[in-house]
C-alpha cells in the first residue's frame, strides 16, 4: 500500500459535482425527452441510497458482528434474485426457489474462497472483506442468471417441436434440452468472459479505480481486481450451471413431457 | 389380436378450459386408425395422451394393458412412433438424423442400422436420389416428412402415431407417405392417424371422430363413449 492518503472530497465539492448531471438536464430540456423527473429522482437516491449504505457499512465495519454480515449478506443475496425475478418474464414455471438456492450456494462459496482462502482476511466474514466481494458477486451473477433463465425458456418455447420430437424418439429431458441448456449457460457465461477481454485495455475497472483514488498501490489494486475478474466469471458459471440444472428438471412432468405453456 | 393402446374413461383439460372428456377407446394390434374431427376438437391430443405428451386429469392409458404412469417414458416413446404434423430435423446430414435416436441413452444397446440399411429405406420412401452425406435442412418438407418417418421407424416400435402427417407435403409426398402408412400396417403396425382431409386408406381401418372433446365411432372391438361404428 502506498500509505493510504487520498484528497477527501467534501461536501460542498459533491455540491459541485451536481453540475455535472445538470449537463444531462439541459440536453434534457434543450431536446425535449423529459428526463428531468427522473434525473432529480436519480440523482436524490444516488445521494440517499449511498449515504445510507455508507453509514450502515460504518456502523457493520465497527461492531465487527458474524450475525450482522451474514444478515446483510442475506439481504443482498435476496434482493438479487427478487431483481432476476423481475427481468425474467416466465409465468408458468416456478423458479424462484431454483434461483434461491443457486444464488445462496454459489454466491456464499464463491465468497468464502476469496475472502477466506485467496485474501486471506481473518476471521473469513471480516465485513470490509466480505460484504463488498459479496456485493461484487451477486452484482454480476446476477445479470448472467437472468440471462441464462431468459433464453433457456425462450429456447424451450420456441423449439418445443424439436424437445418433443427427441422425446419421442426414446430421449430423456436431459438429452432433449440438451442443446437450450448448453445455449443458456453460453448465455449467461459469456458477458463475464468478454469483461476478462477488455478489461485494462478498454477500461480500468472500478474496484480498481476505487483502490487507486484512496491511495493503493496500482500493483496491489491489479491482484485485487485480477481476484475480482476471476471470482466472477466463477460465480457466473456455477450460478447459471446450478440454476439451469434445477430448472430445467421443473420444466418437464414426471412423464417428462414439456410443461413450458405458451 | 390384443389390445395395445387403451384409453379407460380419459379426461384432459386444455388450459383455455376446454379439452377431451371420458374417451373410451381400445386399439388392438395391427389396426389402422383414422382419426378425423374439426380443428381443435382434440385430435392430436388424444395422440399426446398416448405418447404422454400430455398427461390425462383423470382416467387411465394402458399401453399393452400397463398403465402409462407406470412405464419409464423414453422406454415407453421407443415403443411408440410419433410422427409430428411439421417434420422436424436437427443440423447436420441425412446420416446424422436417421441415426439420432441411437445417440439416446435408451437406445444405446441397439446396434445402428449400416448405411446399406439406411439407403434401402431412402429407396422405400422415394428418396433415392437423396444421399447420406446431404445436408438434411436442405430437403424439401415432404422429404423432411419422410426422413422423419424412416426415423422412427428404425426403433421398430409396436404403434405409430401420425398426427396429420401429410398436411403440410404437396400432392407427390403425400401419396408417397399415405402409401408407406398402408403398407406399414400391411406388414402388422398399428396405426393411428390423425386426418384433417378426406383421406381414406385402402386398407381395412377403423374410422373414429372426435367431436366437442368426446370420441364417437370404432368397430365391435372398441369401447367407445357414444358408438356410432364406421368400419371400412
Amino acid at each position: 500500500m502506498m500509505g493510504g492518503a487520498y484528497i477527501q472530497i467534501s461536501l460542498w465539492q459533491l455540491a459541485i459535482a451536481l453540475v455535472l448531471v445538470g449537463v444531462a438536464g439541459a440536453a434534457s430540456v434543450l431536446y425535449e425527452l423529459r428526463l428531468q423527473k427522473d434525473l432529480a429522482i436519480g440523482t436524490f437516491r444516488t445521494f440517499a441510497q449511498l449515504f445510507a449504505m455508507g453509514y450502515l457499512l460504518k456502523i457493520i465495519f465497527n461492531l465487527h458482528s458474524m450475525l450482522l454480515v451474514m444478515g446483510v449478506y442475506m439481504v443482498m443475496t435476496w434482493f438479487s434474485v427478487r431483481i432476476i425475478k423481475g427481468r425474467v418474464k416466465e409465468k408458468s414455471i416456478d423458479y424462484y426457489a431454483p434461483t434461491m438456492v443457486s444464488v445462496m450456494v454459489s454466491y456464499t462459496l464463491v465468497t468464502f474462497i476469496v475472502t477466506g482462502i485467496i485474501i486471506g482476511a481473518k476471521p473469513w466474514w471480516t465485513p470490509q472483506y466480505f460484504i463488498p466481494i459479496g456485493g461484487m458477486v451477486a452484482g454480476n451473477s446476477m445479470n448472467a442468471l437472468a440471462i441464462g433463465l431468459e433464453r433457456f425458456f425462450s429456447e424451450l418455447r420456441n423449439r418445443k417441436d424439436q424437445v418433443e420430437m427427441m422425446l419421442c424418439l426414446g430421449a430423456d429431458f436431459r438429452e432433449a434440452s440438451k442443446e437450450m441448456f448448453r445455449n443458456a449457460l453460453k448465455a449467461g457465461m459469456i458477458p463475464s468472459i468478454n469483461s476478462m477481454m477488455g478489461v485494462g485495455i478498454v477500461s480500468i475497472p472500478g474496484m480498481m479505480t476505487g483502490q487507486i483514488l484512496a491511495g493503493a498501490d496500482p500493483a496491489d489494486a491489479v491482484r485485487y481486481q485480477i481476484v475480482v475478474m476471476l471470482m466472477i466469471v466463477a460465480a457466473t458459471a456455477l450460478s447459471s450451471l446450478i440454476v439451469l440444472h434445477l430448472v430445467r428438471r421443473r420444466c418437464f412432468g414426471p412423464a417428462m413431457n414439456l410443461l413450458l405453456k405458451n | 389380436m390384443e389390445t395395445i393402446i387403451d384409453f379407460d374413461t380419459v379426461s384432459y383439460t386444455w388450459p383455455g378450459g376446454k379439452g377431451l372428456q371420458d374417451v373410451r377407446l381400445a386399439v388392438s394390434g395391427g389396426d389402422f386408425v383414422l382419426v378425423s374431427g374439426p380443428s381443435g376438437s382434440g385430435k392430436s391430443t388424444l395422440l399426446r395422451l398416448a405418447a404422454r405428451l400430455e398427461e390425462p386429469d383423470s382416467g387411465t392409458v394402458r399401453f399393452a394393458g400397463v398403465p402409462l404412469a407406470d412405464l419409464d417414458p423414453p422406454k415407453l416413446r421407443r415403443r411408440i412412433g410419433y410422427i409430428q404434423q411439421t417434420p422436424v430435423v436437427m443440423e447436420g446430414s441425412v446420416r446424422e438424423n436417421l441415426l439420432l435416436p441411437y445417440s439416446f441413452a435408451v437406445n444405446r444397446e441397439e446396434v445402428p442400422p449400416s448405411d446399406t440399411v439406411l439407403q434401402d429405406w431412402l429407396n422405400r420412401v422415394a428418396l433415392a436420389r437423396v444421399g447420406l452425406d446431404d445436408v438434411a435442412a436442405a430437403l424439401s418438407v415432404g422429404q423432411k416428412q419422410r426422413l422423419c418417418i424412416i426415423r422412427s421407424l428404425l426403433l421398430r416400435p409396436e404403434l405409430l402415431l401420425m398426427d396429420e402427417p401429410t398436411s403440410a407435403l404437396d400432392r407427390e409426398s403425400r401419396h408417397i407417405v399415405e402409401q408407406l402408412t398402408e403398407e406399414l400396417n400391411r406388414e402388422g403396425m398399428t396405426i393411428i392417424l390423425v386426418s384433417h382431409s378426406d383421406y381414406r386408406p385402402q386398407v381395412a381401418h377403423v374410422c373414429v371422430t372426435v367431436k366437442d372433446g368426446r370420441v364417437a365411432g370404432g368397430d365391435g372391438r372398441m369401447a367407445m363413449n357414444d358408438a356410432s361404428a364406421e368400419v371400412v
